[in-house]
């Protein structure tokens, strides 16, 4: 065996060494995540909407300080936009009252 | 080491293989064991890919010209800094760099998201290894950049003295950069089909990726024209050269889904759309790499050994037919549950500014294949020349550049006429007032003048559109309470809208390259003469004298004849031009070295053509006005860019704080 083919070989075993050693320490029963949660992916996704909805708020007010909306359109859009983060609030206090009761949420998501 | 070199990208391979397969099995039968097992393979494939690399650089380093790749890339008389860059230059060590760029790219995305997003990134990680695998097939069983030649020779055949250039060096990297960055935001993509998990997680996760990659991409496409402009010698910078449109494409879509991505941040919708766009960027990057190497058509770029067309065409069938049947699988998830508000909407302008970008890319496209069509239809070769794309390309090009200065002028949602006069009337004025100048100075004599004029008053409008947003923004800021003076709120406005602003910043960087292809397109004007030594020409204000010409033995292998040429303005001197031809040992044809003073008004480009014994010359000397524009324009793009990706405190504190609330009600997704 030559230096090369030693070099070679050390590569190949600490790869192994390293791919392998996870598949023997006895984890095979240990799960990688937990079942989908439906209503926590569904709450996750509307904490990301309600985030949306407050900036798109923010730009709306910015909008209208730069005169770029009308006050008629900036009121409209504006109670739109509070009833859009109103729905999602409550349907978030719903999972979250489900969840606390341990109940799985069975009304889908309804976000406008 | 040349048999390290190519034992670890058999390593790398058989690796890859097992991380993509553990992965999938990892999150198909929920297993800790396998996803542990799979994690340590990203890192095991780079350092494989980086172990091989290393050796082909030292192949270089060292003269090795037992490697065939070696010897027909590099010399020993090659300069060091070129022989670093001899690695991508042919097709074999091209697709090594490729490959390196691309295990980089997956080890940085797996240390950012290994553990955070555990549902995605198994997915994730197995489309990235199954390009991996691809492009390690091609390597170790197609073209093996280790490939040994029996009796090694006592010389390599050289560099390509047209790549003997510093943007050799530059140019390739970035535009690679560029091409493989595009992998990170359509393997999430695909992750998000395969995993159901279509929400616009896999956007957030990958926006400045697709950012970076976009960047990269758009200074790759400007480093190459520059280098076209200082090395190939034909006063341009831009040909529509099939391998030219195969990098500009992706970064049309790219451009087309950083702009429509954020109304499905915004609105939750175009899911389809955008999901549709980022695959397509990939597939134009593959569909760019397999114009390079397919041999099927003739371009500058192409590569000496281009035989891989049909790895590439088969591989780039199978993304498509992938890609299609999961879109179409998941249409019920990627539905959108909201609307347009409006047409007068900022939303409705990025929809257009998608259309109008498509249609530049769609047009480019099939200017590209057509040559491949009509020999296959007809059985002739019809190659499709810059008057078709200028055409088609100018015009829509144009209404894109009247939307850049649109688009942020109209608010968000819905936006009414009477606000758009009013906030259209400062920018409509400054664009009539670049009318009426105009008007008198330029000649508008044909098709391509009047649109160059057209360039001229929308740049102008579209400068004033976006300054105005920077000044009505900043005094907005000012009439807060706490507003300090008008510097500072310019500053705070932007440091706190970092994306909005910074790309703004980058829609400047845009109306300088308009402005500087306009101008250096329509207005250019050329001479060639044939000069005895003293001899002069007028070319417009100038007066070219050609004075010396000399001879000088650069290296041992290398000769450069260099013309000294006055150019003189109302007789003062004005600057002394210095063209050469070099001519290398072993090539036939000599290479001309143009010489530039470049101005912000114009460029006075001169290039020795040819000369004789009789110290006679003959010079082409080119005066092409705002090319300057385009280069400056490119690093105000780079600036608008950083601004855009520089960390958003208030962002990542935004996603902890969501991460916490999350947390607190529901369990953390891993057991």
């Amino acid at each position: 065996m030559n230096f090369v083919h030693f070099i070679q070989l050390i590569l190949v075993l600490a790869i192994l060494g390293a791919v392998g050693v996870p598949l023997f320490r006895g984890l095979s029963k240990i799960k990688l995540f937990a079942k989908l949660d439906e209503s926590g992916e569904e709450y996750k996704h509307l904490l990301v909407r309600k985030e949306e909805v407050l900036l798109s708020i923010k730009d709306l007010e910015f909008d209208r300080t730069t005169n770029k909306v009308s006050e008629k359109d900036y009121q409209t859009q504006r109670k739109k936009l509070e009833m859009e983060t109103v729905t999602i609030l409550e349907r978030m206090e719903e999972l979250e009252k489900d969840k606390k009761k341990g109940k799985k949420s069975s009304k889908p998501a309804k976000v406008v | 080491m040349n048999d390290i070199g190519e034992f670890a990208l058999l390593v790398a391979l058989a690796t890859a293989l097992y991380g993509c397969v553990s992965y999938i099995m990892a999150v198909r039968g929920n297993r800790i064991d396998l996803y542990l097992s799979a994690d340590k393979t990203p890192v095991i494939v780079w350092v494989c890919v980086v172990i091989s690399s290393a050796a082909l650089w030292k192949g270089f380093i060292t003269n090795d010209f037992s490697l065939q790749y070696v010897w027909a890339y590099s010399n020993k008389e090659l300069d060091t800094f070129y022989k670093l860059a001899s690695f991508w230059g042919g097709q074999k060590g091209s697709l090594l760099f490729w490959t390196l760029i691309l295990t980089t790219y997956m080890c940085v995305v797996y240390f950012q998201n290994r553990k955070k997003n555990i549902r995605l990134m198994p997915y994730a990680m197995a489309v990235m290894f199954v390009i991996i695998i691809f492009f390690l097939c091609l390597l170790n069983f197609s073209t093996n950049p280790f490939e040994r030649i029996p009796l090694p020779p006592e010389d390599g055949r050289g560099l390509n003295p047209l790549l003997q250039n510093y943007w050799m060096v530059i140019h390739p990297p970035t535009l690679y950069l560029g091409y493989v960055g595009f992998t990170v935001p359509f393997a999430f993509a695909m992750a998000a089909l395969i995993s159901k998990n279509l929400d616009d997680g896999w956007i957030r996760l990958t926006r400045k990726w697709t950012l970076l990659a976009w960047f990269f991409l758009c200074m790759g496409n400007l480093f190459g024209a520059s280098w076209a402009y200082v090395e190939l010698g034909w006063g341009g910078y831009w040909a529509w050269d099939p391998v030219e449109n195969a990098a500009f494409m992706p970064l049309l879509v790219a451009t087309a889904f950083l702009h429509s991505i954020q109304i499905q941040e915004k609105k939750d919708m175009m899911k389809v759309w955008n999901m549709s766009l980022v695959l397509l960027t990939f597939v134009m990057t593959i569909f760019g790499t397999f114009i390079t190497r397919s041999g099927l058509i003739q371009s500058v770029h192409t590569f000496d050994e281009a035989t891989l067309g049909y790895y590439f065409l088969a591989f780039l069938g199978v993304i498509i037919v992938i890609c299609t049947v999961l879109i179409i699988t998941r249409l019920p998830l990627l539905k959108s549950k909201n609307e347009l508000d409006s047409l007068l909407s900022r939303e409705a302008s990025f929809l257009i500014n998608n259309l109008l970008l498509l249609g530049i890319g769609f047009a480019t496209f099939w200017g590209t294949i057509f040559p491949i069509i009509s020999e296959a239809v007809r059985g002739v070769k019809i190659t499709v020349g810059p008057p078709f794309y200028n055409q088609v390309n100018v015009p829509i090009g144009l209404a894109l550049l009247a939307l850049i200065g649109i688009g942020p002028v109209i608010a968000w949602r819905r936006a009414t006429w009477a606000n758009l006069r009013k906030n259209f009337q400062v920018p409509v004025i400054v664009g009539l007032v670049t009318a009426a100048v105009l008007f008198s100075i330029v000649p508008l004599t044909g098709r391509s003048e009047i649109f160059t004029y057209m360039t001229f008053i929308l740049c102008a409008f579209v400068m004033a559109c976006i300054l105005r947003e920077f000044l009505n923004g900043a005094r907005a800021r000012m009439g807060l309470e706490d507003g300090g003076n008008f510097v500072s709120e310019l500053g705070t406005l932007t440091w706190r809208n970092k994306r909005r602003y910074g790309g703004y910043v980058v829609h400047i960087g845009m109306v300088l390259i308009f402005a500087g292809i306009a101008g250096s397109q329509s207005y250019s004007v050329h001479e060639q003469k044939h000069l005895k030594m003293g001899e002069s020409f007028k070319l417009r204000d100038y007066t070219i004298t050609y004075e010396k010409l000399t001879a000088v033995e650069a290296t041992s292998v290398k000769t450069r004849v260099i013309a000294e040429v006055g150019v003189f303005k109302d007789s003062k001197r004005v600057w002394t031009g210095r063209p050469e031809k070099e001519f290398y040992k072993g090539q036939n044809q000599p290479v001309s070295e143009v010489d530039v003073l470049s101005t912000i008004v114009e460029d006075i480009y001169i290039i020795l053509a040819d000369f004789n014994e009789d110290e006679s010359a003959t010079l082409k000397v080119y005066l092409n006005p705002m090319v300057s524009w385009l280069w400056t324009g490119g690093w105000v793009i780079a600036f608008g860019t950083m601004i855009c990706m520089w960390p958003d405190r208030l962002e990542q504190r935004r996603r902890l704080d969501r991460m916490k609330k999350q947390e607190a009600i529901f369990a953390p997704a891993q057991e």
